[in-house]
């Protein structure tokens, strides 16, 4: 968006309060999502918890081309519609909501640079393991994106999305990657998380922030998701204080909320795969 | 105690070892950790063709890209990072990941695809670094990488346009750099007085942006308001590159000055010569004065004054 454009969007989104209909957008939890999308979005249900803001989480096959950037999740708020983490922590804090305001700039720099590690280094090797891990593939992958549809759109778009992924990874330089490396991208990432938290109850201290919530996203769709093998989850099981994180924002923010059951059902059900 | 090891690069100018922001890290890294490595200016190779550039050749390993070189000098033992704390550590790699998702686009950008800098600038050093045929296809397929990999990356899936995604990856830059500058605040190197793998890659990318001259060079205009990251850079150069740096003048602009100021010196050297040669045939008794076309580049005045007297 160009600089007078998104000046515009800030200044309407904070002419209005918080709405009580807020809906947030994605695929079909049991049959379609897969690993990288459910990790955005379970990161931006969690961040709209830790901002206390009601939202409704509404399954839909076309989410991903229904949102403005193409990438899920997207939130549908009085009549704005923004995606993906960044631009919606934007949003909120133009409605007054932050979470990162009392870190001073050089713990906001960190926090910016952990938050791009992440996207870097996990989002990056989901993606991977999702379309150009040949296996995966072909048992989890393509029988999951296209289900909504008919064959042979089914099959028609899940190999457009594929190319459209390797081109990715070829044009950032993880096509040449084998499956180790990439895992062992993962277990340094989650290392540098785990040397960051510590012992603490979040990464800056006392409060959570956009980043925990990104953090917490990302980590417990990889511990709870059943793919082909264990390794990636194994890798951050490793790492005893990243999955008692997990478990505290789980317990903190997302039990007892009927609606949020994403992150319930997918731990008691493991999200059945068609295998 | 370890096998000799020579490093394949692109060459540098401007006064920097390297244009390339991954030669440039891996040469830091080199000189941070006393590394004993020859360094060999590569210009006419297949490696340039694969873009595998910078290579490290060490007995019969061949390693290629630079978080690998890195790991392999540290399992020399040539360890920069030995003082750092495990959280810094975890600070180096989270860095390193906003260097590339933010920063390495707009650098993209600047080198490769702002079409004045491209055609004044990166096409014609490249091309001058290769014998001819590679010279015209190298430097175009470097290009159309680099925007592959812009609009991949920060393009939204249906458009991929250029113009929407410039605003952005300039506004990303900017802010980064900010984020470093804040960073690394009045302290020397970003972990205190030793430089380390973090400071190596800060300066592999930043080095480019500071000294390169640019047509167009709004990102380089707001690096130079970042006082501290400019001081950063300079120290590295300093301390590091010494021998580079004193052969070649730091900045255009700087460059300009001396010539002119060469220029002046000449002028009046000359002018000082042909007065002096004009007094000289004055006092000589024997031969009439002679008509002495002068060449003089001063003021008028001194001119009419000889020929005045020269005239019989």
């Amino acid at each position: 968006m160009s600089l007078v454009a998104e000046a515009f969007v800030t200044q309407l989104a904070a002419a209005e309060p918080w709405p009580e209909n807020a809906a947030l957008y994605q695929q079909l939890k049991e049959e379609q999502i897969l690993l990288s999308d459910n990790a955005s979005s379970l990161a931006v249900q969690a961040f709209l918890q830790m901002c206390n803001l009601p939202v409704r989480v509404i399954c839909r096959a076309n989410a991903e081309y229904m949102s403005p950037s193409g990438k899920v999740p997207f939130i549908h708020v009085g009549n704005q519609v923004v995606s993906e983490l960044g631009p919606i922590v934007q949003f909120v804090k133009a409605k007054g909501h932050s979470l990162s305001d009392g870190l001073d700039e050089v713990q906001k720099a960190e926090m910016k640079a952990y938050m791009e590690l992440v996207n870097n280094m996990l989002l990056t090797a989901e993606l991977y393991l999702q379309w150009c891990d040949d296996v995966t593939v072909e048992e989890i992958t393509h029988p999951r994106y296209g289900s909504p549809y008919p064959w042979p759109l089914n099959r028609i778009l899940s190999y457009q999305k594929q190319w459209e992924v390797r081109r990715k990874m070829k044009a950032i330089g993880w096509a040449g990657k084998t499956l180790e490396q990439v895992l062992e991208d993962v277990d340094q990432c989650c290392h540098a998380l785990s040397q960051r938290l510590g012992t603490q109850p979040y990464f800056f201290n006392k409060h959570p922030t956009e980043l925990d919530a990104l953090v917490f996203g990302h980590l417990f769709t990889i511990l709870t998701t059943q793919l082909i093998t264990d390794e990636l989850s194994e890798k951050v099981k490793n790492y005893s204080n990243l999955t008692a994180f997990c478990r505290r924002i789980e317990q903190q923010y997302f039990e007892g909320h009927d609606k949020d059951s994403s992150a319930i059902a997918a731990r008691s059900s493991k999200r059945p795969l068609l295998r | 105690m370890a096998a000799p090891m020579e490093l394949s690069c692109w060459e540098g100018g401007w006064g920097l070892p390297s244009l390339h922001p991954e030669s440039l890290t891996v040469l830091a890294y080199a000189k941070f950790s006393g590394a004993p490595v020859t360094v060999n200016s590569v210009n006419n190779s297949w490696r340039t063709l694969k873009g595998d550039l910078p290579v490290l050749v060490s007995e019969d390993i061949v390693i290629s890209q630079p978080a690998k070189i890195l790991n392999f000098l540290r399992k020399q033992k040539y360890n920069a990072d030995y003082d750092l704390s495990a959280k810094q550590g975890a600070d180096t790699l989270a860095y390193i990941a906003l260097l590339e998702e933010k920063l390495l686009p707009a650098l993209l950008h600047t080198f490769w695809i702002e079409a004045e800098n491209y055609r004044s600038v990166t096409k014609p050093w490249f091309a001058s670094r290769f014998a001819f045929p590679l010279s015209l296809y190298l430097p175009g397929k470097m290009s159309r990488e680099a925007l592959n990999r812009i609009l991949l990356t920060k393009g939204g899936p249906p458009l991929y346009s250029l113009t929407e995604v410039e605003g952005q990856i300039y506004r990303d830059a900017k802010e980064c750099l900010n984020l470093l500058s804040k960073r690394l605040g009045t302290s020397q190197f970003f972990f205190g007085d030793v430089p380390t793998t973090l400071d190596a890659f800060v300066f592999g990318f930043l080095a480019p942006i500071y000294k390169v001259c640019f047509p167009k060079v709004h990102l380089q205009v707001h690096l130079k308001q970042l006082l501290n990251l400019c001081r950063f850079c300079d120290d590295i150069l300093t301390r590091y590159f010494r021998s580079t740096v004193s052969s070649h003048s730091p900045a255009g602009q700087d460059t300009a000055d001396a010539n002119l100021q060469k220029l002046t010196q000449l002028v009046n050297k000359e002018s000082n010569l042909i007065e002096k040669m004009d007094d000289n045939l004055r006092k000589s008794p024997q031969h009439p004065p002679r008509k002495l076309t002068t060449l003089k580049l001063a003021a008028g005045g001194e001119e009419s004054s000889p020929m005045s007297r020269l005239s019989p």
